[in-house]
């Protein structure tokens, strides 16, 4: 066990510097210079010079601020190693990730380790409780369809999944929106808090439980039809496993058959659906904090990209390649605790 | 003995349509009996015992035997069918397409339907943007056509109750207002006022830029008898008398020439382009615009003929009428001859050549488009022909023409309509740019398609053969190949999409480039799955006698691996291949309504939908995304059935009755 995860952490540890590294390259092709604007920028302040005084100024500026951002150099494997901390700068010291300098936000102007944890947070929030929510629905009711295939119910939900399942999630949030805010006009149509409020405690929470009920609907509705589907075939798959006729031969009751035998069997596939979706809490739901204004990691990448944040960019992404490799781990590690078949003291 | 024909496919086709369409008993007369062979059926499935039919045979059968999924494929193909082939038709459609008049209408096809009362009894129509009004000689104005006007929540289609008592004489549409005067000279006006279009409010007076309706048009003292014309232009209007007095008011800003109008008592005709107020004064030579050399070339045919001077060109002759669209105008001579003036856009029907003896007596314009009416009682169009407005039907005996924004009305001396042409509306109503959506949700699949078909496309490629070359070597190929998919698949794919649209925004584009590489994005994200399955599929298959026959009798192993597995695993693959498409769909219409896939002005059903994220705009333009995500659901839903259904009637374990 200790064996197979110290490989599975250094593989990890591999994929994490190669992809970083892709994301590094790319980020490099953006045509963004900081210390160029800075310089510039400093020098347009300076008032009472000669254009040849400027020129001089400029240079010396510009030299030092390449010195401060370690752009000093057009070697990109230099520029990578000191983004990640592993190459020292011109006044040789390491100030890299691994020193724990993500870079800085010019769109917030604050470091963006000091942006990131309160989106973190809101995404992770509602992503937990519509998670609870999905899970709390899906199963029973992929269970129930998978025992009894084609009946009437089944069909009415293999009808339904099939709509919600084809249906982009988008289109789900713009009904929803449109129905709850514009036609009932029960929720607010975005943001946290009521515009200009002053509300503290109690009040407070009960404002900010009102901004994200319809979010946290959307954001359950816009996935329960694939995976109610994922939980009706696994089931199904698991049901014609000989073992069940075997238990059912025994005699054991109907539900033991099901909730214990089956449902085991059933739940190999889900494990990655369901500590999958837990880790995708944490990077947000892109299209739903869009539409609805809510301050979490996904409108915050857009909004990055959007304004060419690129030091805000290269951190989520950074964030996001982190938790892609981490739940894979994880969800391998689970399979061993599920399944015991899978071995993984290999 | 005579030897039996192989038919073949043109033939088979040819005898499924006779039978599809005539029956049984003339597919045998022209085509003989069929040999069939007798398939035995038990529980929907061929009988082994009497007949053994093969494995691709047999899932044809299942497949056609789920009606819904067959319904799904006609479906399907229909859709390609229409958006692979429709947009070839649309010889006017381009993507950039605005019409600023136009703009954000709801699907409706009465932009020319008359209402009844008046078809028998028209005195005169006048239309601009959505709208029409048209009086009946007995004074009553009727409104058709679109007459809400955005989302102000104004609608000129509310006639206020004193109009409909009052008898009226004369009516004229402008851009978001109506005007009419009664029979005893009074003033009435509805629709919007924000630039004083017909009422004198404290803040229209108080406004330099706006110019208030005059006095004596306000108090009523008008004499009717003696008014010539009233016309009604973008946001201003102007009442025209027979001594050539001109009353004319509205938004300077709009009309920059208003105000060199202001008090002028020798105008014989007035109208206004979008930006230009243009008169014709009593000498008769020139188009008076206020402006020097403003509409002063001339040609008598819009592509056929070089521009001349206005004096050179009048060689004497004299203007008798002109008319105003948007942006250029048309002169009628007096010896029934007509001039053009001004630019042309794209797409115009020439000016017809009269046959001889035959002259026209009246031109009118609509927004883009001329509509002449001839001494025979014929009728003629020319100009701009976007909505096919100027393309005139055959109409004899007509004595009076109308014609406004789009449309135009032949009406005979009694009143009566005769024939009406140009535009008739929209099936799905149009977006906030004034574009016909029904011919952007068709372009708009054509790229939506076109984008899932080839990601898939590209994912099957690569995927397929890293998924062949990885199960088939074996060994550290398969470790090193599984590893570099499990690296693609750990990428998250909108996080990275993003980033690459935002840093290829830096780099000048083409559309269809970025198409391109929206295609290439998706697909080379998306391999990592078809290379699973491929592998654990040849696992299997590599397992299996025929192949362990094949190397036995010394086959090439990438022969094997093409020629001997591949077949064998096709299914498993087009399965896939279906589901995928779709999921492919799906992304891009995500990655477009976010504005990172598709851009505008290419239109796919993705950024279509995109200003439906404003809930005000979702509710209040309803059209602009409930018809495109309609289509893009069920032509999403389709393919997922079909997909669906293949895989269950692939799995040799599930049965059709349970």
């Amino acid at each position: 066990m200790g064996r197979y995860i110290a490989k599975r952490l250094l593989y990890m540890i591999f994929v994490f510097f190669l992809l970083t590294f892709i994301l590094f390259m790319l980020y490099q092709l953006m045509p963004a210079n900081r210390a160029y604007t800075d310089a510039h920028n400093e020098v347009q302040t300076m008032k009472n010079l000669s254009e040849e005084e400027r020129a001089t100024k400029f240079e010396e500026l510009y030299l030092r601020y390449k010195r401060l951002y370690g752009t000093d150099t057009d070697n990109k494997l230099v520029l990578y190693l000191r983004w990640l901390g592993l190459y020292p700068y011109y006044n040789g010291e390491f100030n890299g990730i691994f020193e724990g300098n993500f870079g800085f936000s010019y769109d917030y102007n604050l470091p963006v380790v000091k942006v990131v944890p309160s989106h973190m947070r809101n995404s992770f929030l509602i992503g937990v409780i519509t998670e609870i929510a999905v899970l709390g629905v899906t199963i029973p009711l992929g269970i129930k369809c998978a025992v009894k295939k084609n009946s009437r119910f089944d069909r009415f939900t293999q009808f339904f999944t099939l709509i919600g399942f084809s249906t982009p999630s988008f289109i789900i949030y713009i009904v929803f929106i449109v129905f709850f805010c514009s036609i009932l006009h029960l929720f607010p149509v975005s943001g946290m808090k009521t515009p200009g409020s002053t509300y503290t405690g109690w009040r407070n929470a009960v404002d900010v439980l009102w901004h994200v009920t319809l979010p946290t609907i959307c954001l359950t509705f816009g996935s329960l039809a694939s995976i109610t589907r994922i939980c009706r075939a696994s089931m199904i798959d698991a049901l014609s496993l000989d073992c069940i006729r075997t238990a059912r031969a025994k005699g054991l009751t109907e539900k033991t058959v099901i909730y214990s035998h089956a449902w085991r069997n059933a739940l190999v596939p889900m494990v990655s659906i369901i500590i999958g979706g837990f880790f995708g809490t944490i990077s947000g739901a892109m299209i739903l904090e869009t539409m609805f204004g809510f301050k979490g990691m996904g409108l915050l990448f857009l909004n990055a990209t959007r304004t060419a944040d690129y030091d805000m960019i290269m951190f989520l992404e950074v964030i996001y390649t982190f938790l892609g490799l981490f739940s894979n781990l994880v969800i391998d590690l689970t399979y061993g605790i599920v399944d015991p078949r899978v071995r993984i003291s290999k | 003995m005579e030897k039996k024909k192989k038919e073949n496919i043109f033939r088979k086709l040819l005898r499924w349509t006779v039978r599809g369409l005539m029956g049984q008993k003339y597919e045998e007369k022209w085509f003989g009996k069929r040999e069939r062979k007798e398939v035995v059926y038990k529980n929907g499935v061929p009988d082994d015992s009497e007949l053994i039919v093969s494995p691709g045979r047999q899932i044809f059968n299942r497949f056609m035997e789920r009606k819904f999924a067959v319904l799904s494929v006609v479906v399907v193909l229909i859709m390609f069918a229409v958006v692979f082939i429709m947009p070839h038709f649309m010889t006017k459609y381009y993507d950039a397409f605005t019409e600023t008049t136009q703009k954000d209408l709801p699907p409706t096809m009465s932009l020319m339907k008359v209402p009844k009362e008046l078809k028998n009894n028209i005195k005169m129509i006048d239309s601009y943007g959505s709208f029409s009004v048209g009086l009946s000689n007995d004074g009553k104005v009727y409104i058709w056509g679109i007459g809400k006007l955005g989302a102000t929540g104004l609608n000129v289609m509310d006639i206020p109750e004193e109009v409909k008592n009052a008898k009226i004489a004369y009516v004229a549409a402008g851009q978001d207002h109506v005007i009419a005067i009664g029979e005893d000279g009074k003033f009435y006006g509805w629709g919007s006022n924000r630039f004083g279009q017909f009422e004198a409010t404290e803040a229209v007076l108080a406004n330099p830029n706006l110019e208030p309706v005059p006095e004596i048009v306000r108090n009523g003292e008008l004499d009717v008898s003696h008014i010539k014309k009233v016309a009604a232009g973008f946001q201003a209007s102007a009442i025209l008398m027979d001594d050539g007095t001109l009353y004319i008011w509205g938004n300077k800003q709009a009309y920059a020439n208003l105000d060199s109008f202001i008090g002028r008592t020798n105008i014989l005709d007035i109208d206004f382009t979008l930006n230009n107020v243009v008169g014709l004064d009593s000498r008769q030579s020139s188009v008076v615009t206020g402006k020097k050399g403003l509409y002063d070339m001339v040609r008598t045919k819009i592509y056929g003929s070089k521009a001349v001077k206005m004096k050179e060109f009048l060689n004497g002759r004299k203007i008798l009428e002109i008319r105003a669209t948007t942006i250029n105008v048309c002169l009628l001579l007096d010896d029934g001859t007509v001039a053009l003036t001004g630019d042309f856009q794209y797409d115009n029907v020439e000016v017809p050549d009269l046959a001889a003896g035959e002259y026209f007596v009246d031109i009118e314009a609509g927004a883009y488009h001329y509509s002449g009416l001839t001494n025979l009682g014929h009728v003629y169009s020319f100009g701009g022909d976007h909505y096919y407005q100027a393309e005139a039907p055959v109409v004899n005996g007509a004595k009076k023409l109308y014609a406004g924004a789009f449309q135009s009305y032949a009406v005979d001396g009694e009143g009566k309509l005769l024939n009406n042409w140009g535009l008739k509306g929209y099936l799905f109503g149009t977006d906030d740019r004034g574009a016909n959506i029904a011919e952007r949700v068709v372009a708009g699949g054509r790229i939506t398609m076109t984008v899932g078909a080839i990601a898939v496309i590209i994912e099957i490629i690569i995927g397929v053969s890293i998924g062949l070359m990885a199960g088939f070597l074996g060994g550290w190929v398969d470790i090193f190949l599984m590893r570099v998919a499990e690296v693609f698949s750990s990428i998250p794919l909108y996080p990275f999409m993003l980033i690459l649209s935002s840093l290829l925004a830096q780099v000048s584009m083409t559309t269809d480039q970025r198409l391109y590489m929206i295609m290439v994005i998706l697909g080379v994200l998306g391999w990592p799955g078809f290379a699973y399955i491929t592998r654990a599929q040849v696992l299997v298959a590599r397992e299996s006698e025929y192949v362990t026959a094949a190397q036995a009798m010394g086959v090439k192993e990438t022969r094997i691996a093409f020629k001997h597995i591949l077949p064998n695993i096709i299914s498993v693959i087009l399965v896939n291949m279906t589901l995928s498409f779709a999921a492919s769909m799906q992304t891009e219409t995500s990655l477009s309504f976010l504005g990172f896939g598709v851009n505008y002005p290419q239109p796919s059903w993705g950024n279509m939908l995109s200003r439906a994220s404003n809930a005000t705009a979702a509710i209040n333009f309803w059209w602009q995304w409930v018809f495109t995500s309609a289509i893009l659901i069920f032509t999403t839903i389709c393919i997922n059935t079909i997909g669906d259904t293949l895989r269950d009637v692939m799995d040799p374990k599930s049965t059709n009755d349970k």
